[in-house]
Order: C-alpha cells, then sequence, then structure tokens
C-alpha cells in the first residue's frame, strides 16, 4: 500500500468544502437538540401525564431505533405522506429531532438527581416554576448533565456521517467519494479518522473548560 | 536465565520467520488448493449478481463460482461486505479475489487483475412505470438522474450528458438503492445503471419501475476481480481458464438466461475498454 | 413484505444483540480501570487513559473498524471478522463508559466523604463503601443510555463482514426494492430490542437503594 498525500492536496477545496457541512450541520444539531431537548423535559415535568406520554412514546421511538433508519425513511419514505425535503433540510430535521429525544432524557436525569429538599425549600421560600427551573434545576444540575451534553454532542458529530445515505455532501461522502475514485483507502481513511479526531477533541477540551470553571463557580458559593 | 530467555527468544523467531518464508514458498493458487477452499469477497445486495433470495446468497455469481470451484477441485466460501469494504478487503489480503462484479474500466485495469468478461455492463436508463417524457435515451437530456458515486456508471453517464443539447442534471448516490429509493419518491426522473441490474430491478417491482430500451453510449463489460501482484498470477490464470471453459461448452450463457432473460455475446477479454 | 423477510431479519438481530452484550460488559471492564487511572492523579497513569479515551471517542468507529480488520494483516496480524467485530466496539464503548463513570464519580457530593470519614471511615473504605456505589449509582442510567447506542451503533460492524440487522436490511433492500418496508421493520425490530433494555434499565435503578440526601 501506498500512501500518497497528493492525493488530499490535489482535492482539497472539496474536502473543506466538506468538513464545512459537516460542522454547520453538528453545530446546529447540537443546539437545536438541546434547546428542544430540554423544552421536552421540562414538558414531561411539568405538563402531566397528557403531555408526558406521548412525549415518552416520541422519545422511545427516537432513541430506540438506530439514525440511519429513521433518516432514510424520513427522506426516501416522506414524499409519500408529501413531505418532501431537500437532503439538507431533511439532514439538519432529523438529526435535530434525533438529538432532542437523547438530550431530554440528559435533563431529565438531570433534574432527577437534584435532592427534592432543594425544590420544597424553593418553594417555601415563594420562588414561581420559572424562577426554580432557571435559579435551582438548572444550576444545579449542569454539573451532573456536563459530561453526557459533550459525550452526545460527539455521537451528533459522528451521526453526521450519516447523512451521506441521503446524499448530503458532507465530509464523509466527500472523502470516501474521492477515495474510491482514486483507489486512495487508506488515505482516505487517516484523513477522515484525523478531522473527526481534531472536532471531538475540539468540542471536548471545551466541554473540560465549562466543567472546571463551574466546579470552581459551585465552590466559591459553599 | 538471559541467555535461555534469548535462545528462546531467536527460537521464536526463527520459527515466526520460517512460517512467513513457507507460507510465501508457494503462490496464491496453491495455497487454495491445499486448503481446499476459494475466499470471494462481494457484496450480496447486488442483484441478480449477488443477493439475498428467500434467506439464501443467490444469483449469478453464486451459479458461476460454484462451476469455477468445481474446475479447480474447491469449494466457494463467501465473505459478504458492503461495496465500501469490499476492494480494501482484497488488498488487504481478507480474500482470493472479487466477485462484485466490477465494470471493466481503463483506470481500475491499472489497479486490478480483471476476469474474462461475464456480463455486458453497457448503461440503460430506469424510470418510473408509465412515464411517457421518457421514451428513449435522449430524452433525459436536462432531466434529474440518479447514478451511484464513484462507479464507472457516472463515467458514461457523465460521458453521454455532453452528447446531449442540454445537460443532464446527474445525481450522485452513495448506493444505486438509494437511487431507486429516489426514482420510487419521485425527486429523481431516473436511474442510469448497467442494463442486467437494472433489468432485474424492473421485473421484481413492474408496477413502480420500467427501462428505457436502447442503452446509450459505448459497449462495456462486467468481470471479476483480482489482485496484479505476481503471488496471484497464477489463481487468476487458472480461474481465466475456467471461465474461458464454461463459455466454451454454453454454461455461462445458460447462467446468463437463468439470471438476465438472455444470453451476451462478450469478448474473450477486454484489453481497451472505452471508458 | 411477506414474514420470511421478516424473519430473516429477525435471525440478523441474534448478531446485533449478541455482539453489543459481548461489547458492553468487556468495554465496562475496560472503563473501570480507564476512569480509575483518570482518577488516580498520576499522570503515569492518567495520561495514556486520557489518550485511549480521546482516540476512541474521537475517530469514528467506521475508521476504527476499518483500521482493525484491513491495516492489522499489513503488520501481520490477520483478525477474523468477529473479533475485529467485538474489539471495535468494546474499545469504542469502553472510551464513552469511561468518561460517564469519572462523570459520576467527580459529582459524588464531597460532603458525604467528609462525613463518612468523620464517622470514622478510613479513606479507602469512605471509596469502596461511598464514593463508589455512589457514583455506580449516578452513573446507571448513563449506562443504559449507552447500551443502546452500542445496539444501534453495532449496525457499523458490517464493514468487518458481519452481517447483522441493519446490512441484513440492506442487502434485503437491494434484493427486493422495497426499501420503505424493510427499513420501517428493522426498526421496529430495533425499537423493541431496546425497549427492552431500557425496561430492564428502568426496574434495575428502581430497585437500587435510592441516592442519599
Amino acid at each position: 500500500m501506498i500512501f500518497d498525500v497528493n492525493v488530499i492536496f490535489d482535492q482539497l477545496p472539496a474536502i473543506l468544502r466538506g468538513a464545512g457541512v459537516t460542522i454547520l450541520l453538528w453545530i446546529a444539531a447540537t443546539i437545536g437538540g438541546a434547546f428542544f431537548g430540554f423544552l421536552v423535559a421540562v414538558g414531561r415535568r411539568y405538563g402531566g401525564r397528557l403531555v408526558n406520554l406521548p412525549l415518552g412514546f416520541c422519545v422511545e421511538i427516537l432513541r430506540g431505533t438506530p439514525f440511519l433508519i429513521q433518516i432514510f425513511l424520513l427522506y426516501y419514505g416522506g414524499p409519500f405522506i408529501g413531505l418532501a425535503l431537500d437532503p439538507v433540510p431533511a439532514g439538519l430535521m432529523g438529526l435535530t429531532v434525533y438529538g432532542a429525544a437523547y438530550y431530554s432524557e440528559i435533563f431529565r436525569s438531570g433534574f432527577a438527581a437534584i435532592p427534592v429538599g432543594h425544590i420544597e425549600a424553593a418553594q417555601c421560600v415563594g420562588l414561581t416554576q420559572g424562577q426554580i427551573i432557571r435559579r435551582i434545576l438548572l444550576p444545579e444540575m449542569t454539573m451532573l448533565v456536563l459530561p453526557p451534553s459533550v459525550n452526545m454532542a460527539v455521537i451528533i458529530l459522528k451521526e453526521t456521517a450519516i447523512l451521506s445515505i441521503i446524499t448530503v455532501p458532507e465530509l464523509t461522502l466527500t472523502v470516501s467519494a474521492i477515495g474510491s475514485q482514486q483507489y486512495a483507502f487508506v488515505e482516505s481513511l487517516f484523513l477522515l479518522a484525523l478531522i473527526y479526531w481534531a472536532l471531538v477533541e475540539a468540542a471536548g477540551r471545551l466541554g473540560h473548560l465549562a466543567e472546571t470553571r463551574l466546579s470552581r463557580y459551585r465552590f466559591s458559593q459553599s | 536465565m538471559r541467555a535461555g530467555f534469548l535462545v528462546r527468544g531467536l527460537a521464536t523467531a526463527a520459527l515466526l520467520l520460517g512460517t512467513t518464508f513457507s507460507a510465501h514458498a508457494e503462490d496464491a493458487l496453491a495455497r487454495v488448493k491445499a486448503a481446499g477452499s476459494l475466499k470471494v469477497g462481494t457484496e450480496t445486495a447486488f442483484a441478480p449478481f449477488d443477493f439475498i433470495d428467500a434467506g439464501e446468497h443467490a444469483g449469478l455469481n453464486v451459479d458461476v463460482f460454484a462451476e469455477i470451484g468445481k474446475e479447480l477441485g474447491v469449494t466457494i466460501e463467501w465473505v459478504a461486505l458492503p461495496w465500501e469494504g469490499v476492494l480494501p478487503g482484497l488488498e488487504a489480503g481478507k480474500f482470493d479475489m472479487v466477485a462484485g462484479p466490477a465494470t471493466i474500466t481503463k483506470a481500475r485495469m491499472e489497479r486490478y487483475r480483471f476476469t474474462p468478461p461475464v456480463a455486458e455492463a453497457t448503461v440503460a436508463i430506469l424510470k418510473k412505470a408509465g412515464d411517457t417524457t421518457i421514451t428513449k435515451p435522449e430524452d433525459i437530456a436536462g432531466k434529474a438522474i440518479g447514478v451511484g458515486k464513484a462507479t464507472a456508471q457516472l463515467a458514461q453517464l457523465t460521458a453521454y450528458s455532453e452528447t446531449l443539447p442540454t445537460k443532464v442534471d446527474v445525481r450522485e448516490y452513495p448506493a444505486f438503492t438509494e437511487s431507486y429509493a429516489d426514482l420510487a419518491a419521485g425527486r429523481i426522473a431516473g436511474v442510469a445503471n448497467s442494463l442486467p441490474n437494472i433489468a432485474f430491478v424492473a421485473s421484481q417491482r413492474k408496477d413502480t419501475f420500467e427501462v428505457v430500451l436502447p442503452p446509450f453510449g459505448q459497449k462495456s463489460y462486467f468481470g471479476f476481480i483480482g489482485t496484479k501482484d505476481a503471488d496471484h498470477a497464477p489463481l487468476m490464470v487458472a480461474i481465466d481458464a475456467a471461465l474461458l471453459k464454461m463459455k466454451g461448452d454454453g454454461r455461462l450463457a445458460e447462467m446468463q438466461k437463468k439470471w438476465f432473460g438472455a444470453s451476451f455475446d462478450t469478448p474473450d477479454s477486454v484489453p481497451d475498454p472505452a471508458f | 413484505m411477506s414474514l420470511k423477510l421478516f424473519e430473516l431479519l429477525l435471525k440478523a438481530s441474534l448478531y446485533t444483540i449478541g455482539i453489543s452484550l459481548i461489547s458492553i460488559l468487556i468495554g465496562f471492564a475496560i472503563a473501570i480501570l480507564l476512569s480509575g487511572a483518570m482518577l488516580s492523579g498520576r499522570k503515569f497513569f492518567s495520561a495514556p487513559a486520557q489518550i485511549f479515551i480521546s482516540f476512541f471517542r474521537g475517530v469514528p468507529l467506521l475508521v476504527q473498524l476499518l483500521l482493525i480488520y484491513n491495516l492489522l494483516p499489513v503488520i501481520g496480524i490477520n483478525v477474523p471478522s468477529i473479533v475485529a467485530a467485538i474489539v471495535g466496539l468494546s474499545l469504542c464503548t469502553a472510551a464513552y463508559q469511561a468518561e460517564n463513570l469519572r462523570g459520576g464519580f467527580a459529582s459524588v457530593p464531597r460532603g458525604l466523604i467528609e462525613s463518612a470519614e468523620m464517622v470514622g471511615f478510613t479513606p479507602g473504605q469512605a471509596f469502596r463503601r461511598i464514593k463508589v456505589p455512589i457514583a455506580l449509582r449516578l452513573t446507571f442510567p448513563a449506562l443504559v443510555n449507552e447500551a443502546i447506542l452500542i445496539l444501534k451503533a453495532s449496525s457499523l460492524v458490517s464493514v468487518v463482514g458481519i452481517v447483522e440487522l441493519t446490512r441484513m436490511a440492506q442487502d434485503l433492500a437491494g434484493s427486493t426494492f422495497l426499501p420503505l418496508e424493510i427499513f420501517a421493520s428493522a426498526g421496529l425490530i430495533y425499537l423493541v430490542i431496546n425497549l427492552v433494555v431500557a425496561r430492564a434499565g428502568g426496574l434495575i435503578e428502581r430497585s437500587l437503594p435510592g441516592i442519599p440526601r
């Protein structure tokens, strides 16, 4: 096997475009997923059975089936029920909804880990529900939900590779197409490994930074 | 103690070297015959060559390799992989050769060693059943046509598109299965793929798909794939001989009729492919 | 879609279940070592663990599997498909599980350990009897989550030659040209498997002692 770096340099503009699409979709889907996931978690906690049950049902389906199958059915099955989306919107929507299901569970277990006494105390001193969420639940659970949230962001990044099956021109599709055109299998594998690794490292560093900052803040309060 | 360790280490190294040498002393053909089995890598989602029919791996390749096995006096051991893993697996020595088959092209011949053709690979259009806007290949001008990414069919479609008054809107898919799904979903007007493949698709799903005849562009052929190294040369020569013998006595034509509904007039070799 | 096709999908799902289960168990054992190394406070242990986690979390599983299956033979190690699949999946989940465990240990309230030591626990006892159980309790939901993620990620082992549920669905889609029906059925099978895992996880979680307030 010959390792030919030129294959990569010749195709650099296309590869960078693919990486750009991957990064944009990743960031958008992670922020969107965390946002909607938080809404779902709050809805399930305070919305009563009528909200909790159907939302729980949707979350179970989204978490219980592979993203590959969800996105395939959304994109190729959608037109049969009048939902004909273009590849990028379909990918973004699928990925956000998928992420939201997981984030809602992360936030739910975060809520559950907060001592009931803290909430009761807050209610006693007259805080409203919104205030309790903002002032008690969110800050207290941040430490607990931060590591799984970063994990989830990493998982979302890797799921973006699946969007190649609905022809989203992201990194994996771009690089593997170049790889098989030029028979540069090894080169393209290493390139993919390197770029994804760098992105995951960046996300992990940010997560750790946030964790240290927050724990310092927490201890200065006590 | 230390001397003993050293001796043992050397002995192990010698043993390892010895086995490596003896493994390379014979060529691939001798190893296949000694093992009594030929390992063939393929993707089992390439009907009618390789596919899962009622739970069993079936298709033209299965029949052809069964006969090759008889000629060589070995059994066939199939390794099923997704296509993106097949050629890298061949290069890593995970199997002796690849079924596939793949369109014989100039670029691929530089990298791989092809067997004599087993079928025609000339490209035609698959459209939605009852679509009257496409009745001949030229009608795809200006329309969205799906094709597999990094395939020989893509190269042929692109070349054909250049000859049309308005270019074809070429849409690349990671695999042909997805392009058929998008044709059914209505995002594209047709799929360009080799005639044997789309003829099979249309025969399986008569209500959904239909083939546009005749094929377009220049003739091309499907062959099985091996590596070019000297170690595998005797094996590939033996495979070639077995295939040509099957072609000569009519067995290959019979199998083509069974799987494609018609036999092809294929050359014994493709020294100078059109693409 | 015929019953026969559904049966084929069910059979292939046995690979999905078997490979995932073995990998999660092996991965958990490795994760304990990794999180221990990271919390040891010694660079000699924590640095390699950090690199391990970074690599296996950062590099896509598909690439890891191809490296194990196709590049190890180049240096003379020829691994069979099933071994490559289990090794790849175990190492990958170990990295994620280690990160979860670390988070769990970090969020055990400091006061609990201090009070344990005040009532006469040695640091070792406080670690074993207080910190470990609480950390495991805190990270149990994350473990169930990870199990479900791995069950789904196991679809990637097809690239080393294992015909598991997703690959069988793709093969059948490529043979029958009924991709929507087949993918929906495969999705249903994944859903049932994962619901069972989630329910079992929920039952176990409820039977575990509550978190001390």
